[in-house]
């Protein structure tokens, strides 16, 4: 599925080295590490919006370690969620996917209703939902989750986390999971890798 | 007590607000009806029978749309090149780019007329219109540029990443229509609406630069000073009336728009990002070296051809360096005004307008913070009764003036040296209110209520949080109020009745004769003298501008 293979990416200094990683269809994965260990700059590499220093990343067999960002098929949800203020919650969806059936994203995501709600009126949680029900709607072959669950209360976080990997997991929609929590990457994820 | 005094320094200013602003432009409009009668379709149609003003509204409308189409495809992408990449020496190159907003049109005009010498155009008949579409173009490019290139320079680089993620971004096209398009279209409107008002309202740069053309603006400055009279020239009233009327509803129609979309902008408008991190980029040196050359370039030409004089002698023109020019304009005689006179004139009109303008703008700005809470509605009406005045063009202004003046008392006015000081007071103090009123509305509640609980009396609160927070934008407001009474030109050419209130730009235009070599240079050297106080007071100003403040004025 996604193969990832001696990656190496450093800035100042070294973020990782000759990292690797097969990803089964439908697998979760998640790693951790704590701050400034490379974990998210892993996820951006991966996603195409960093170069890499060397390795390569296959997804499906097809090498994208060239491929910009938006011609890989990978889909990012970032730590806070970005939502487009100028587009309602139904417009935000749009960006997934033209023709989606919108408001049962939202159900799925436990946000019913919420189809015409303006952006600024959402709370962290409920941007996180709009944010993973987009990243859904256009059907990515990996989905990398950027710490999604930090900037949420301990409890919304726990359910959120629950009814992420409920979705995922229905999709069979592979994903990796990076968090500096390992609670939350046990429930989370099939496989906890540390960075 | 206190409160009770609030209210009446509040109600105060409203009620001189309306005095000063509503009256003049009232009994103008009294004096015009009853001179020529009220009958609408006779003001409309007089606009089309009199030569004077025949075709004017096409050329207004026509120039006006080009001006505005040519200064959105030269500042666009210089908005864009200085808010997405990292430029040495930043903040010089963008003083230099937004500098001409600053400059007064009549420099502009010189300017340009300057350049139109050099490059041997000024015979040229078919050049002039190109020239003032180029004009308008250079005066707004800084719209263009404060209005747009805040948003790009602070817009979180995570949206832009998303939606490349997104299938929707997966092509540029995409991402335009989606993205870019969106988040930039409200500030490219808004900003395209301010050029087609100031382009429309032109007068300076029409008078100087066409070879007669007329905008209503200007048709309404040349024939205003025969207005108002009784059983003279009566078609004359009936074409400023429907000048006037025409002007006022497109001026309001745009500017409704523009606040319309400020507002919506504004809500619209992601949260600036701290994390933004700019690259250089080499070859956007082809659009903002151009750029930097083109906006210096009428400044440049200005100093210059204040040190050229030019003579003809046996039929060959001769140029030599001389400061001929600046002894010619500041030369003490008994017939002319003298520079110094100007300068005087012009800094005291500007420092009372200043005295009269900033508290007069601060209260009606704090009136419509106070009244925002208890009465939303009355707030909005303020709101909007402080805007009026930027759909009164500048020479509607001086005409209100002029004409309203007369009819109280007309010697008075022929000798009553203050008189410009009322219409520079009625430009600028709308500015004052819109950029103090944004500043009053960012201040955070919990900064008053700290100074309460800490036992600060309202004085108190007054001088030790509320001034030190507002200092920037009142530092901003009373230098934008001095730069823009000392080179208004619209309504002071249409007030000035009297040589003793010479202002520096109606000295430039007075003396300006491209036939004679030595008060040519010296109207460029007056010119030179207003351009130098405008760097200085808008390079000094900048220091104090709040960071991200929206990029208005």
């Amino acid at each position: 599925m996604l193969r990832c293979v001696n990656l190496t990416k450093s800035f100042d200094k070294m973020l990782f080295s000759e990292f690797n990683l097969d990803l089964e269809p439908g697998e979760i994965v998640a790693i951790t590490g704590p701050s400034g260990s490379g974990k998210t700059t892993l996820l951006r590499c991966i996603c195409g919006l960093e170069r890499l220093d060397s390795g390569s990343i296959f997804l499906n067999s097809v090498n994208i370690t060239d491929l910009k960002p938006e011609m890989r098929g990978v889909g990012l949800i970032f730590q806070k969620p970005v939502l487009y203020p100028h587009l309602s919650v139904e417009g935000n969806l749009k960006l997934g996917s033209k023709k989606g059936d919108f408001s049962n994203a939202l159900n799925e995501v436990g946000l019913p209703n919420f189809n015409k709600r303006r952006i600024e009126t959402l709370s962290g949680g409920e941007g996180q939902r709009v944010a993973l029900a987009r990243a859904l709607l256009a059907k990515p072959a990996v989905l990398l989750l950027d710490e999604p669950f930090s900037s949420i209360d301990d409890e919304l976080s726990d359910r959120l986390v629950k009814d992420v990997k409920k979705l995922l997991k229905d999709r069979e929609c592979p994903a990796i999971l990076v968090t500096h929590n390992k609670k939350i990457a046990q429930n989370f994820a099939d496989r906890v890798i540390s960075l | 007590m206190l409160d009770m005094l609030k209210k009446a320094a509040n109600a105060s200013a409203v009620a001189a607000y309306l005095i000063l602003i509503v009256v003049p432009l009232w009994l103008a409009l009294d004096r015009l009806i009853w001179v020529s009668g009220f009958d609408v379709g006779n003001w409309f149609n007089s606009l089309d029978e009199n030569y004077v003003s025949q075709d004017v509204i096409a050329f207004t409308v026509k120039q006006a749309i080009l001006s505005t189409i040519t200064t959105l495809a030269i500042g666009i992408p210089i908005a864009w090149q200085l808010g997405r990449y990292k430029w040495p020496l930043q903040s010089l190159i963008k003083s230099i780019l937004t500098m001409p907003f600053v400059m007064p049109s009549i420099v502009a005009a010189i300017g340009f007329l300057n350049l139109m010498d050099i490059l041997d155009l000024r015979g040229n008949s078919d050049t002039w219109f190109t020239i003032l579409i180029i004009a308008h173009a250079w005066f707004n490019l800084s719209l263009v540029i404060r209005f747009c290139e805040p948003v790009l320079s602070t817009l979180d680089p995570r949206l832009e990443e998303q939606i490349r993620l997104l299938p929707s971004g997966k092509t540029l096209m995409g991402r335009v229509r989606h993205f870019w398009g969106p988040i930039m279209a409200p500030s490219i409107i808004a900003a395209a609406c301010m050029t087609f008002v100031f382009s429309f309202t032109s007068f300076a740069l029409v008078k100087l630069i066409t070879l007669g053309e007329n905008t209503i603006e200007s048709m309404m400055a040349s024939i205003g000073s025969s207005a108002g009279i009784e059983g003279y020239r009566i078609s004359t009233n009936e074409i400023i009336l429907g000048g006037s009327i025409i002007q006022f509803s497109v001026l309001l129609i745009s500017l409704w728009l523009m606040s319309w979309l400020a507002q919506k902008r504004q809500s619209l408008l992601p949260k600036a990002s701290q994390k933004v991190v700019k690259t250089h980029n080499p070859y956007g040196w082809v659009v903002v070296g151009p750029a930097i050359l083109f906006s210096l370039a009428p400044l440049i030409a200005v100093i210059l051809k204040s040190l050229r004089i030019q003579e003809r002698k046996k039929d060959i023109a001769v140029e030599y360096w001389s400061f001929d020019g600046w002894r010619y304009a500041f030369k003490e005689t008994s017939s002319l005004t003298s520079g110094w006179e100007a300068l005087t004139n012009s800094l005291s009109y500007a420092f009372i307008t200043l005295a009269i303008a900033l508290p007069l703008g601060w209260l009606l700005a704090q009136t419509i913070k106070d009244l925002e809470k208890k009465s939303p509605n009355l707030a909005r009406i303020v709101d909007v009764a402080t805007m009026l005045p930027f759909a009164v063009s500048s020479v509607m202004i001086g005409l209100g003036v002029t004409i309203g003046m007369i009819k109280i008392n007309p010697q008075f006015f022929y000798d009553f040296w203050f008189t410009p000081v009322l219409a520079h007071v009625m430009i600028t103090t709308p500015f004052v209110v819109r950029i103090i009123l944004p500043a009053l509305r960012s201040i955070e509640p919990a900064y008053d209520e700290c100074g309460m609980v800490l036992g600060m009396s309202p004085i108190k609160r007054l001088f030790y949080l509320k001034i030190p927070i507002l200092s920037g934008s009142i530092i901003i407001a009373a230098t934008f109020t001095i730069a823009m009474s000392m080179g208004e030109f619209g309504a002071s050419w249409v007030v000035t009745r009297n040589s003793e209130w010479t202002t520096l730009p109606i000295m430039i235009d007075s003396i300006r004769d491209p036939y004679n070599p030595v008060t040519n240079t010296a109207s460029n050297a007056v010119a030179a003298v207003l351009m130098l106080i405008s760097i200085i007071l808008f390079t000094w100003a900048e220091k104090f501008r709040p960071k991200r403040d929206g990029g208005m004025f």
